[in-house]
Order: structure tokens, then sequence, then C-alpha cells
């Protein structure tokens, strides 16, 4: 069951925080063709009915501190991303709450703002200042963006002519660039060449040593081992076990044993 | 632990949400321009098509001589017409504005309502970079401007709260029944025909349905526009009842949109 507390006890109750959630939860329909009616979308949170519902995720509690580095572990469809998403405040909870006291640089959907007619320099701009850069933060790291990315002959391109690869790159080039204190990652990465892959993992690391938040979203016992210190471990919509990394891939994997 | 190499200095909330906004409209306006050669031309085409249209099947066809609307004919519907583009444009567009983003949705926290919003502003842009056609045509027909012209700048405030009401109400609803699109354009359609757009809201005077034609917000919103060529036109019933009508749609989709902005984002 859940270990509400259990690291505060370690990091003790100096900083306050940076993300919060408390008793959180989100359902989902099982079925997007079911019927709804007005009244349906109209009536309070608490009295709708509910009958082809699931929860996504329920009951989760848990704090962050400032610094700390969190990989999310379970199976498929255990809630993994849509925890993610919770914290990235880009769904809200059904009942609960999830307070994220600093800006965050998600990782998710990385591709997402990038507008296929523009060229890669509008959509640089484009998209970091979505992510709340200001013009002048933006040009004075365009160049590093770029470089990172390893497009530089494709400055004026428009984004549609790009391979599937390269606009992987530019895309977590430009979030990874975002200085926000809390970083979100998930599984963008397995696409991409490994040289690459490489090369964002240590941009991540880069940017831990730095003091930002991670929260990690893998399959890889590999990498989150390699990244993280903490792990939260899903099972059914419901956070089993909030520990050590270590310890957390060992009860996954004597529950789903490899 | 260390603290964050680099901290950004805290923006206010409100900084953000006019820089994403501006952000997005001119998005919006550059892809329009990077993808068609006419480009603004564009923009003003459709309205002048339609100008032309009305003007003959009106003056022409029916040899209307005096008993609809005011001379010069092309002005008085321009005065409207432009207008109408904005908001028909704006609230025929309000009916993807979740599901055409949807993928920058799912990935940035902007405040919601920005989708409703930007589309307001750029088509409201395109109004305004419209209205030098407007002034062609008064130019060319010899109307006369009255002081009465600054009553425009009323008129846009008022689309404006109308419009981006309009549109909360219309862009969360259409996630859950994509029919209300269709719906949407049909409503639009009549609308057209329903509000003083060929004709003025004295023209309704005789038949005894102004008072009626003033809860549709357009009614006193166009009134105010036809002022600056048409006094006559200005209704103060009819803008102060098309004001109360437009702050009272803003409310209701404000309240639309907060209750329904949960189920949106779980459904795009």
């Amino acid at each position: 069951m859940t270990v509400p507390g259990m690291l505060d006890e370690v990091i003790g109750e100096a900083t306050p925080p940076v993300i919060r959630v408390q008793g959180a939860g989100i359902r989902f329909r099982r079925n997007r063709r079911s019927r709804r009616n007005f009244k349906d979308l109209f009536a309070g949170r608490n009295r709708r009915a509910r009958s082809n519902e699931f929860w996504a995720l329920r009951d989760i509690t848990f704090d962050v501190q400032p610094g700390e580095a969190i990989g999310v572990v379970g199976r498929n469809g255990q809630g993994k991303s849509t925890l993610l998403k919770l914290v990235a405040e880009v769904i809200l909870p059904d009942e609960g709450s999830v307070e994220v006291h600093a800006g965050v640089a998600p990782l998710i959907e990385i591709t997402g703002g990038f507008v296929d007619d523009l060229t890669v320099r509008e959509n640089v701009y484009l998209t970091a200042g979505l992510h709340g850069m200001s013009r002048a933060e933006i040009t004075a790291q365009f160049d590093e963006i770029i470089d990172f990315a390893e497009i530089g002959d494709f400055i004026d391109t428009p984004y549609k002519h790009l391979s599937s690869g390269m606009k992987v790159r530019i895309a977590f080039s430009v979030i990874s660039r975002l200085e926000e204190p809390v970083i979100l990652v998930d599984e963008v990465l397995a696409v991409g060449d490994k040289a690459f892959r490489e090369k964002c993992y240590r941009r991540i690391e880069e940017l831990l040593a730095g003091g930002r938040t991670l929260f990690f979203v893998s399959h890889s016992e590999k990498d989150l081992r390699r990244f993280c210190t903490r792990g939260l471990y899903l099972d059914k919509g419901i956070l089993v076990l909030d520990g050590p990394i270590g310890d957390v891939l060992d009860r996954y994997n004597t529950d789903y044993g490899i | 632990m260390s603290t964050p190499d680099v901290l950004r200095p805290p923006r206010s909330a409100l900084s953000r949400y006019r820089q994403a906004l501006w952000l997005l409209t001119v998005r919006d306006l550059r892809v329009r321009y990077s993808t068609s050669a006419l480009g603004y031309l564009w923009s003003i085409l459709d309205p002048l098509v339609m100008a032309g249209i009305y003007w003959f099947v009106f003056t022409q066809v029916f040899g209307r001589e005096g008993r609809i609307g005011e001379e010069p004919y092309i002005v008085f519907l321009l005065c409207a017409l432009l207008p109408w583009m904005w908001f028909n444009g704006a609230v025929s567009d309000a009916t993807r504005a979740y599901l055409r983003e949807a993928k920058l949705i799912r990935s940035t926290k902007i405040p919601r309502t920005i989708w409703v919003a930007r589309l307001v502003l750029s088509k409201g842009i395109e109004f305004v970079a419209s209205i030098p056609v407007l002034a062609v045509f008064a130019i060319a027909t010899g109307a006369v401007l009255h002081w009465q012209a600054v009553y425009f700048v009323l008129g846009i405030l008022m689309q404006a709260v109308l419009t981006l009401g309009v549109g909360l109400i219309v862009a969360p609803l259409v996630v859950f029944f994509r029919d209300l699109e269709r719906a949407t354009k049909l409503a639009l359609r009549f609308l057209f025909y329903a509000s003083p757009i060929i004709y003025g809201i004295t023209d309704l005077k005789p038949l005894g349905l102004d008072l009626i034609a003033a809860f549709n917000p357009l009614a006193g919103i166009f009134s105010l526009y036809r002022a600056a060529f048409f006094p006559a036109q200005l209704e103060w019933f009819a803008v102060g009842i098309g004001a109360a009508m437009s702050v009272l749609i803003l409310g209701v989709g404000i309240l639309v949109f907060k209750r329904t902005e949960r189920a949106v984002l779980k459904e795009i």
C-alpha cells in the first residue's frame, strides 16, 4: 500500500515541496462511443453517472522536494503516463489535488507544437515561446539549440521536410533548453539513433547536476537506475510503493518477474 | 542538494498569456501568408465578392430604390458585412479550436481559453486590416464620414466580447457532440439573414420587429459601425440590449468552459 511520508523523514522538512500530489484521482470513460448527454456534462464532478468509467489513478499522494530524481515504474496501462500528464498539468484530476510550484519542461509529445509549414527557425521561436521563453532568451540560446540537434543546414527548411529523426532531435533540443526547474520525461527517447539518445541522456544528467527536479517514466531498468534516486511503483492505478529506486525495482521484479 | 544553476525571473501569468496569445496569432497569419501567394487578398476577397453579389441583386435586379438600407448601398452593406466576416470566421473556426490543436494542448499548459481567444484575435486583426477596403468604397461613392465613427471602437469591443463568449460555448461542446459543427454552420447562415446586414435595424421598425431583433447583439454592434456613415442607423436601445446580451453570453461562455475543461482535456 501507499507509504506516504516515508521520504519526508529522510529529507526533512526544511524546503517546501516543489510538487505536491494529494489524494489525486482521475477517471476515464471505458468506451469512447458511449452516449453522452448535456446533463451528464454539466452535472457536478461527483454526482455524475459513472457506470461506464474507470479510475486510471486513485488516491495518489506524494511530495517531491526540489532536486529529486523520480522514476515511475509499472506495467503498461497502469497510469504512468497519466501521472506524468497530471504533474505537467495538461490534464486535471477529478478528485484530490496536484500542485506544482515551479515551471515545468514537459518532454511529452514534444513535437506537438511544431507547425509543418513553418521553417525550423520559426518553429524554434514558436515552441520555446509557447513554453514561456522570451524572445531574447531564445535568441541567446538559438545556436546551441541548433547545434545540439545537429541540423545546422536546415534552419530555413520547412519543418515538414525534415526526417522524422531530425524532427524529434530539434524538439528535444528546444524543450530541454527551457530553463524550468522541473523536467518530465516520458519515453520520448526511445526514438532517434543510439548516439543521439546517449547525447540526450548526457543532457538530462547535466540538468540533474544543475539541481533540476526530474520525473522520469521508462521501462528500461538501466535508465531508471542511471538517473533516479527515488521510485514510484504504480499498479492498477494505485501507488503501491514509494521508496528508493532500487527497492522499487526489486519489488516490481518480484511482482512481475523477468 | 544544489539549486538550479539558471533561474528565470518569475513572470506574471498575464504576461505569459499575452505572449502565447500573440505567438499563436502571428503563427496563424504567418502560415496563411507562407502557404498562399495571395495572402491578404484572400481575407478581403471573400467579403468583396459577397458585397458585389448583394449590391447587384438588391440595387440592380430588385431595384431597391431606397426602400431598404441607405445610399450608397455598397458602403452601407460593407459596414456590416466586414464585421460579420469576423464573427462568422471566428465562430466557425471555434468549432475546431480544440480538435485542430489537440497535440499542442496535450503538451503545454497554457490557459485553455487561449485556443478560442486567439481565433477571435486573428480574425479581428483581419477585420481591422480590411477596413481600408471600406474607406476605398466610401471615397469612391462620396459617402460622408461623421464624427460617430468613434463608435467603431465601441463596436469592436462589444463584438470581441460577444465572439469570445460564443466561441467559449461552441468550442468545448463540439468536442463531445461532433454534429454541433454542422449545426453551427447552419445557425450562422440563419443568423446572417436574421441580423441587420443586407438591411438596417431601422427597416424593421415598420414591421414591429426591431425590439426582438435588438436581442441579437449583432444588431446593436452593426448599428454602431454604421453610425460612422449613417448616423440615423444608430439605435441606442439596440446597443444597450446588445451590450447586456454580449456580457451575458460571455458569462455563459466562461461557465460552460469552466464546467467542461476537465472533460475536454481527457477527450482530445
